[in-house]
């Protein structure tokens, strides 16, 4: 149960011609990318990348357009060959698949949304939907029920027989996500679902999303070059840049430990109130010399916006509990250098 | 935000400084020698607030085509090496041109023989004859006096022609003195953008080709149009000579060696590969048989029933009326056997078109390197006059219906093919990575992504492989092919105007009927 649902391990992707000698020469001599392009034409997709995935995780991978971000998850599903690297998806070896059981695993295990919703313009909403069951040869009428079931799931009851020109931006990528549901699959890839759509309907279709995902225990890849939708949807986070996933971890881990320059320089403007908990800015009880009678009290894991609450009602720092019992203490400095995102620690070091 | 976008100052456009240092150093690369001339006239053309910057280029008005060559302006070269060639043989033609010699030719002749005519008067034995032959010679001197006179009065123009020439030169060679300088600006806006591939600056190879051009054509075309009688070499071009020097004398043209080495090969193809072409021609024959039983063997009731109710049902009631009014007129005319041979043959055609055509158009829609290799033959096909096809086809098929079909088959494919393979070019490539992504095979991405979404151009082309196959029903009755077309052939050769006409309007009632039908039905094949 605790084997990771999806697992890159160093996995590379070079485009070009000469992939497989440019993937020898980065080995054997550690060329690197513009080194690569100019020598062998060849340009470096993903350099690397290793990550796991656990069951029910959603796992966010960020990064501006040409990162390759998007370039990374169509490995999950063979869509793009690696060039080098192993990928494991419920423990089986994709590379090694027949292409009769990689198209079963396709249409079974893996459901995947698409950043311009992809949709069948000839179908209806539910032939639409229904698709990836009729690939598999499941009769029609079992293959409608599952279709119109999901549909329910997003909310879509009543649009089945129309066309998906007929919808709007946020129910045809609702229809795009029904149709990744409709086969059951344990793995959804989202390539950045919500990028195409209006920030309101986004707001709305990331917390439907994640309701959903939730309650149906996916594990989920989710694409974006957002990071407060990444924050926003994911359990964990994995930010890339050219190629290369330069940091992972949960939203609170980058937000407070930016692992670069370039990971600080996004997480700046990120809002730190409902992302970071007292445990990342816990002091030690012996920092405050006097007495902490009539402190307020918070466990570890309240967030800065209830921290401040507690804190503007009195002149004591509040004391931070684990299961019931006083770790340590949040002072009013280290309350506000914590809404900037412990900014003291790295300048006054 | 950054340091560098604090330091941007914002100025308004008028008071923005023109950084000339930049922009010469540029212009004095791109110019080569005399840089400092154009850096002066290129800032003029770039100051200039009218329409028109007006400088004046002394070496391009004085050494025309060969400056434009020297610098690499080679469309300007082209266009006043030609201009300026027409002012020179004017000019020729004024100084030195023999102007009225063809009417002195005439006259000397005409001399010739009123001298004759006057020997023969002298020489006669009667009064009669004698006068005869000076009425004669008197005549003859007339025409003599009347060429005379046009021969001055050509000459008189000669004058005239010379002033035109010299106005014509001078007025180029201000053109191009007053333009130079504006194109080579223009050259200069281009090679900023694509320095690797805009000649720049005066290149000594560029001056030698222009020279070269320049004195290979000029003299030869003013020689030829200025003198009367040049040489005979440069009016024709001397195949025979040629021929001769390849074939040995008396051994033929090149053109007729050529020939009979061509219908040797065809006819050796031919007998070599009769079965096969034997077979292709009783398969077409198959298809055609089966449609002419259908369409004449039936009886005509019938057949009339459902075309008018297959309009009907496809394409609306105004339709279905069109077509019964152009039934009832080929019915009346006593054309109703020949049309449904005609709509047997192109029927056929369009069938075969499109069993063939279709399985290729995916397959170029697919691949780009076939389509690459296909794409010159499709443009044959298009583009080669059918009268030239009909040759072969006749030697290898012979005549009669199912060749004709075959020829058809050449003209009317090329549009279901080449419309087909832009269907499935036109397919999202986000819609067929969905398609795989849940898990398709290449057949259920075809049959469920690829066609239905290239549905529409499919139809557009099997529309125009329609009308393409009905422009060919006349021609193929060249080559025996029966039908509507075989009547207006007869017609055209008996020049007959009635039944030329009526067969055309049958054949025209024809084509509107079927392209109607089929777009309504494609329509509404959209439309679900």
């Amino acid at each position: 149960m605790n084997d990771p649902v999806v697992k890159l391990e160093n996995v590379w992707k070079i485009f070009g011609d000469r992939s497989s000698e440019a993937m020898q020469a980065v080995l054997d001599d550690g060329l690197t990318k513009p080194e690569v392009l100019e020598k062998y034409k060849c340009v470096v997709g993903v350099q690397g990348a290793s990550f796991e995935v656990a069951r029910g995780e959603i796992f966010c991978i960020m990064g501006l357009s040409g990162s390759g971000k998007s370039t990374l998850v169509r490995h999950v599903n063979r869509l793009i060959e690696p060039t080098a690297g192993k990928i494991e998806i419920l423990g089986q070896d994709v590379s090694s698949l027949s292409d009769r059981d990689l198209r079963r695993i396709r249409a079974q295990q893996i459901g995947m949304v698409f950043q311009h919703m992809a949709l069948l313009p000839h179908r209806s909403v539910r032939d639409n939907v229904a698709y990836p069951l009729e690939i598999r040869k499941m009769p029609k009428s079992k293959r409608w029920a599952v279709s119109d079931h999901v549909l329910g799931l997003v909310d879509l009851t009543g649009y089945e027989d129309r066309l998906p020109r007929e919808l709007s931006g946020g129910m045809q990528q609702r229809v795009g996500i029904a149709r990744a549901l409709a086969s059951d699959p344990e793995i959804l890839l989202m390539d950045e679902p919500f990028s195409a759509l209006d920030p309101l309907i986004r707001l709305q279709l990331q917390d439907q999303f994640k309701a959903l995902v939730a309650q149906l225990r996916k594990t989920t890849l989710f694409i974006t070059h957002d990071l407060d939708e990444a924050i926003r949807i994911g359990h964990r986070i994995a930010i890339m840049k050219d190629g290369v996933i330069v940091q992972i971890g949960t939203p609170e881990d980058i937000v407070m430990n930016p692992a670069d320059e370039y990971v600080r320089d996004f997480v700046q403007g990120i809002s730190k109130l409902k992302l970071v908990k007292a445990h990342s800015i816990i002091e030690s009880m012996d920092s405050y010399p006097g007495s902490l009678d009539g402190a307020p009290r918070a466990d570890e894991s309240a967030d800065l916006d209830a921290l401040i609450d507690l804190a503007v009602g009195t002149d004591l720092p509040v004391v931070i509990t684990q299961d019931g019992a006083d770790i340590g203490i949040v002072s009013k400095p280290r309350l506000l250098r914590g809404l900037q995102g412990g900014k003291d620690e790295r300048r006054n070091q | 935000m950054s340091d560098a976008t604090s330091d941007m100052q914002v100025t308004a456009a008028s008071d923005v400084e023109v950084d000339r240092a930049a922009l010469d150093k540029s212009i004095k690369d791109f110019a080569g020698p005399n840089g400092d001339y154009y850096v002066r006239v290129f800032h003029k053309i770039h100051d200039a607030t009218g329409a028109f910057p007006w400088t004046f280029n002394i070496a391009a008005a004085l050494l025309g085509p060969i400056w434009a060559a020297s610098r690499a302006i080679w469309g300007m070269f082209w266009a006043f090496l030609i201009l300026e060639i027409i002012a020179w043989v004017q000019i020729g033609r004024g100084l030195w041109g023999d102007l009225g010699a063809d009417f002195l030719d005439r006259a000397a002749q005409q001399r010739e023989r009123m001298q004759e005519r006057l020997d023969q008067a002298a020489a006669a034995a009667d009064e009669e004859t004698r006068q005869r032959f000076e009425t004669l010679a008197g005549n003859m001197q007339r025409a003599i006096e009347q060429n005379i006179e046009r021969a001055e009065a050509a000459q008189a123009e000669a004058a005239g022609i010379l002033i035109t020439g010299v106005i014509l030169l001078v007025a180029f060679k201000l053109m191009q003195g007053v333009y130079a300088n504006i194109l080579y600006e223009k050259q200069y806006s281009h090679w900023r953008i694509d320095p690797d591939h805009v000649e720049s600056g005066r290149y000594t190879p560029n001056l030698v080709l222009g020279c070269g051009l320049t004195a290979a054509i000029a003299p030869l075309i003013i020689y030829k149009f200025t003198v009367s009688n040049s040489l005979s070499l440069l009016n024709e071009f001397p195949e025979r000579r040629v021929s001769e020097i390849f074939l040995g004398e008396g051994g033929g043209t090149l053109f007729g060696a050529v020939a009979s080495w061509m219908e040797d090969r065809i006819d050796a193809a031919a007998t070599a590969g009769s079965d096969v072409f034997d077979g292709i021609v009783s398969g077409v024959r198959t298809v055609l048989d089966g449609l002419t039983l259908a369409l004449n063997g039936s009886p005509w009731p019938v057949v009339m029933l459902v075309v008018a109710v297959t309009a009907y049902r496809a394409a609306g009631p105004r339709v279905a009326i069109f077509t019964v009014a152009a039934m009832a007129y080929t019915a009346l005319l006593g054309y109703w056997a020949l049309a449904m041979e005609t709509v047997a043959l192109v029927g056929s055609a369009v069938l075969l078109c499109v069993i063939i055509g279709i399985p290729l158009g995916i397959w170029f829609g697919k691949s780009n390197r076939a389509y690459r290799m296909a794409e010159p033959v499709l443009d044959l096909m298009q583009t080669l006059p059918a009268f030239v096809y009909l040759i072969p086809i006749i030697a290898f098929f012979g005549t009669g219906n199912p060749p004709g079909i075959l020829a058809t088959i050449i003209f009317g494919m090329p549009p279901v093919i080449r419309l087909t393979a832009l269907g499935m070019r036109g397919v999202p490539e986000s819609i067929k990575e969905a398609a795989v992504a849940f898990g398709a095979s290449k057949w259920q991405l075809l049959k469920d992504v690829e066609l239905p979404l290239a549905l529409p151009s499919i139809m557009t082309g099997v529309n125009q492989t329609i009308l393409m196959c009905l422009s060919m029903v006349v021609i193929i009755s060249l080559i025996g092919g029966g039908g509507l077309g075989q009547e207006i052939l007869e017609a055209l050769q008996f020049a007959a105007k009635g039944p030329g006409l009526l067969g055309g309007f049958a054949i025209l009632f024809l084509a509107m009927v079927m392209d109607r039908i089929v777009q309504g039905a494609f329509k509404r094949a959209d439309q679900t």
